[in-house]
């Protein structure tokens, strides 16, 4: 193509698809950087693949040949490692017509473990033990020496059957028995590692009864294991959703009753109680730490807070609002400061009452409104109402606020004019109207 | 080689069937030959003229006339009868073997045994008595320099450079697991089934028999060419042939059967799934073509899960001598056997060794039952040591490496040993 260029020829006419396909394979081809592309194209391409200097100190020194005579021959050796003078053959480089000297240079990988080796009396005097023979014993030590204290090959070799941590047991208390007895000082005794660590051979074979219950278990048991343990933790979970749910049902039970004025507080503070009753109970002995009173605190102002919830669910979010906006005016903090036992019983019994009132409120107003509407203009005047309606505020404790309530709602003009709104209860219109 | 010595030993390896021999150092063995010989008792021989010396080794000691090697064995005598040396797992005829080794000194590597130290390999659970026949049997007849008598499992760990691993062997008579810890071989775990190849070709055979299919031996036709190209097939008649050289030659054909055409299925074989199988034919050497189906699956299948030899025709008065278990319960008998705190490792170094480990989808089938059966907290792992083909020689090989080592060489029982300690020292030499 560049030879074409050069040339000036214009570039053949073959159709635009052409020209594509060699696009993406010279892209992978481009020049590296720094190198002009006709010189690059020059070297093919490519990087080069061998070095362009070679440092002749990298390559292995060649042998001055001539320097030395070297011949190879099958020559004998011996080995020290060895304890009969047994001769083999192998090919040996030999120099000049001198042999190499030295021993045999694999011998010094000859190594084996220390063991102790007693005579006769020393195990008369120290060694002797009920459960184990000599026999066995100086059997034991033979295997000892001839398998490295590889005991699980000691254990498989051993004539009668005997488990590991036995032999292991075994060897450890004549090896300390030995030291102790040959040993000048007791100070060299106590720092020697036999005496640093010592062997527990019941340690042993728990963890080894615990390995093996471990690796016993097949795939299919394992997999049944998993799918009652999943089981379980749903059932264990559904529970405890069926345990919430049940909860506060008896107090719901209780506030739902309708219209009764003498209110059997006593019931519902019970059940309330004697779930309350867990975390207040502790909380009364003297010896608790604070820490533990304020985690009790909190508890109870949770459970607290759900005795509300569950009592107001009922209810109703305006009716909720409502309540609570009772409490305010009447200065009581909704959610009681001190979480003492009394004061949330008290709160909560507070909260109860409100409800009922507010309830019978509503069907008073209710049934008013029927009257009106039956008794359209005739019988305005009904004597018992005002009787019932400064009966019940005053029973219930609470002044002006029927009738205020009463008196916006109907718009009837100086019917009940005796009761003037008292300052706290100036939001109360605006609220009331806002929620009717 | 780093570690590497050379002193010019020679590992032999003599199978329940083949025997394998060669030079230390190697890669592979140069002698293959089978381990059975034909023997003709020469008091029956008086009036036949004697076989050329140098296709025979001609042992006239005693009343037998020995023929070892494939060569000698494939040429059809009178009263020839065929012989084996290892009959349950032991070696019951030292004559037989001797004439091996002899046919592999003298014929196969030429070599004077004198001169050379020697690795013999032996199975796993040898008796002592055995050794020191062995051992005896070297020193005395053929009085090499130097012995080791080292064991199956152990060589073939080494062949894959391995110290502790788990050997499962499947050889022409035998199968056998057993454990290797730190090189040497946990006797007490050894566990072994007498299936081996030579079991799954007489199944094979006798499962062929009851398909009306003959196999002729190779001696008894010819074939003439009566137009270019093509043969015609005469059946040849030898009546003082013996029926064990019959089924001996019989059995050769179908253990080459065996090994062209079976394959170890995915999963336990049932008849109804395999039924369907596309045959593979299989050309016989006397020309006949013969298709086989689900018997490919179903031979192998018997390793795994013995209760189908009962399923073959002609198998089902098969009475074994032990209840035989399958391979994946053999391994994980033999692991239990074993004291817990290496089974795990176990589980992970699983090798496998022997002719009928090369059969393709072995490993797969193994591995996928032994996750089965294992417990979860070990990892199974069957290693792909070697191509199929090297499982064969693996013990050889391992061989091969130990006497070709430098720290092996001090390792030696020599001849100064057994002189001075008698043959009963073998057994603290040789662990």
């Amino acid at each position: 193509m560049d030879a074409k260029d050069i040339l000036g020829i214009p570039k053949s006419s073959f159709p635009g698809s052409l020209e594509k396909k060699p696009r993406p394979p010279r892209e992978s081809q481009r020049k590296p950087d720094g190198i002009s592309r006709e010189l690059y194209a020059l070297t093919g391409g490519l990087a080069p693949l061998m070095p362009s200097s070679i440092d002749a100190s990298h390559l292995k020194p060649k042998h001055q040949a001539g320097n030395e005579k070297i011949t190879w021959q099958w020559l004998p050796f011996t080995s020290s490692a060895r304890t009969d003078n047994l001769q083999l053959y192998h090919w040996v480089r030999v120099v000049n017509g001198v042999l190499p000297s030295g021993d045999y240079s694999f011998a010094k990988y000859n190594k084996s473990v220390d063991v102790v080796k007693y005579t006769d009396e020393e195990y008369e005097k120290y060694l002797s033990d009920p459960v184990w023979s000599k026999e066995e014993t100086n059997n034991l030590f033979d295997l000892c020496e001839r398998f490295d204290l590889r005991f699980v090959i000691i254990a498989d070799r051993f004539p009668s059957s005997r488990t590991i941590e036995e032999l292991k047991t075994r060897y450890y208390a004549v090896s300390k028995a030995l030291l102790r007895a040959r040993s000048l000082s007791p100070s060299d005794v106590s720092t020697h590692p036999l005496y640093k660590e010592t062997y527990n051979a019941s340690q042993e074979v728990e963890r080894k009864r615990a390995l093996a219950a471990v690796l016993s278990q097949t795939r299919q048991q394992e997999r049944r294991d998993a799918e009652i343990l999943s089981e379980a933790k749903r059932i264990t979970e559904s529970r405890n959703i069926i345990k919430d749910v049940e909860e506060p049902e008896p107090s719901e039970v209780v506030v739902r009753s309708p219209g009764k004025a003498s209110i059997p507080t006593a019931d519902c503070v019970s059940p309330s109680s004697s779930d309350i009753g867990a975390p207040t109970h502790s909380s009364e002995r003297a010896a608790i730490p604070q820490s533990i009173r304020m985690l009790r605190a909190c508890l109870r102002t949770y459970v607290h807070e759900q005795m509300v919830q569950a009592a107001n669910s009922s209810a109703g979010v305006r009716t909720i609002k409502r309540v609570d906006q009772t409490l305010e005016d009447f200065a009581v903090r909704v959610k009681p400061k001190v979480p003492t036992r009394a004061v949330c019983l008290e709160n909560l019994e507070l909260r109860k009452e409100i409800l009922i009132l507010l309830d019978l409120q509503k069907q008073l107003q209710y049934k008013e409104q029927e009257a009106s509407a039956n008794l359209d203009g005739s019988y305005i005047d009904s004597p018992s109402t005002p009787k019932d309606r400064t009966f019940l505020p005053d029973y219930l404790g609470f002044g002006g606020e029927r009738v205020n309530k009463r008196d916006h709602k109907r718009k009837a003009p100086g019917r009940f004019s005796d009761a003037p709104p008292s300052p706290p209860l100036s939001r109360r219109p605006k609220k009331l109207k806002a929620s009717d | 080689m780093y570690g590497g010595d050379e002193v010019s030993a020679i590992v032999i390896d003599l199978g329940s069937h083949t025997c394998k021999a060669g030079y230390a150092g190697e890669d592979s063995p140069k002698a293959v030959f089978p381990s059975v010989v034909g023997s003709i008792d020469q008091t029956e021989l008086d009036n036949v003229k004697s076989e050329k010396d140098f296709e025979s080794n001609s042992d006239t000691k005693g009343k037998h006339k020995f023929y070892v090697g494939s060569q000698a064995l494939g040429y059809r005598r009178d009263h020839m009868e065929v012989k084996s040396s290892i009959k349950d797992l032991t070696f019951v005829d030292w004559d037989i073997v001797e004439n091996i080794w002899d046919h592999a000194f003298r014929e196969r590597l030429l070599i004077d045994p004198k001169e050379h130290p020697m690795l013999l390999a032996e199975p796993s659970f040898n008796s002592p008595q055995q050794r020191e026949r062995a051992a005896e049997l070297m020193f005395e007849t053929y009085k090499v320099p130097a012995l080791f008598l080292a064991k199956n499992a152990v060589l073939t760990s080494f062949a894959s450079g391995r110290a502790t691993s788990l050997v499962v062997d499947s050889g022409g008579g035998s199968t056998t697991v057993a454990a290797v810890h730190d090189g040497y071989v946990l006797q007490k775990a050894v566990v072994t089934s007498p299936i081996g190849g030579e079991f799954l070709t007489e199944c094979l055979m006798k499962s062929l028999e009851s398909k009306g299919i003959v196999i002729n031996p190779r001696y008894s036709f010819k074939k003439k060419e009566t137009h270019p190209g093509e043969f015609q097939t005469i059946d040849l008649n030898f009546p003082m042939t013996t029926e064990s050289y019959k089924l001996y030659s019989q059995r050769v054909i179908a253990s080459d059967i065996k090994e062209c055409v079976c394959r170890t299925p995915d999963s336990p074989f049932d008849e109804a799934s395999y039924s369907n199988i596309p045959m593979t034919s299989y050309e016989l050497p006397d020309g006949k073509t013969i298709e086989i189906g689900a018997d490919r699956f179903k031979i192998p299948d018997i390793l795994f899960n013995p209760s189908v030899i009962k399923t073959i025709h002609g198998m089902e008065n098969f009475a074994p001598p032990v209840h035989i278990r399958s391979l994946p319960q053999m391994v994980i008998e033999c692991i239990n056997r074993c004291d817990v705190d290496i089974r795990r490792e176990l589980f992970s170094n699983i090798l496998l060794a022997g002719g009928t480990a090369s059969m393709q989808q072995y490993k797969e089938r193994l591995e996928k039952d032994l996750l089965e059966e294992a417990p979860q907290a070990a990892r199974v792992k069957v290693l792909p040591n070697g191509n199929t083909t090297e499982r064969r020689f693996s013990v050889w090989i391992g061989g091969s490496i130990l006497a070709s080592l430098g720290s092996f060489q001090q390792m030696w029982f020599s001849k100064a040993d057994y002189d001075e300690h008698g043959v009963s020292h073998i057994q603290r030499k040789c662990p």
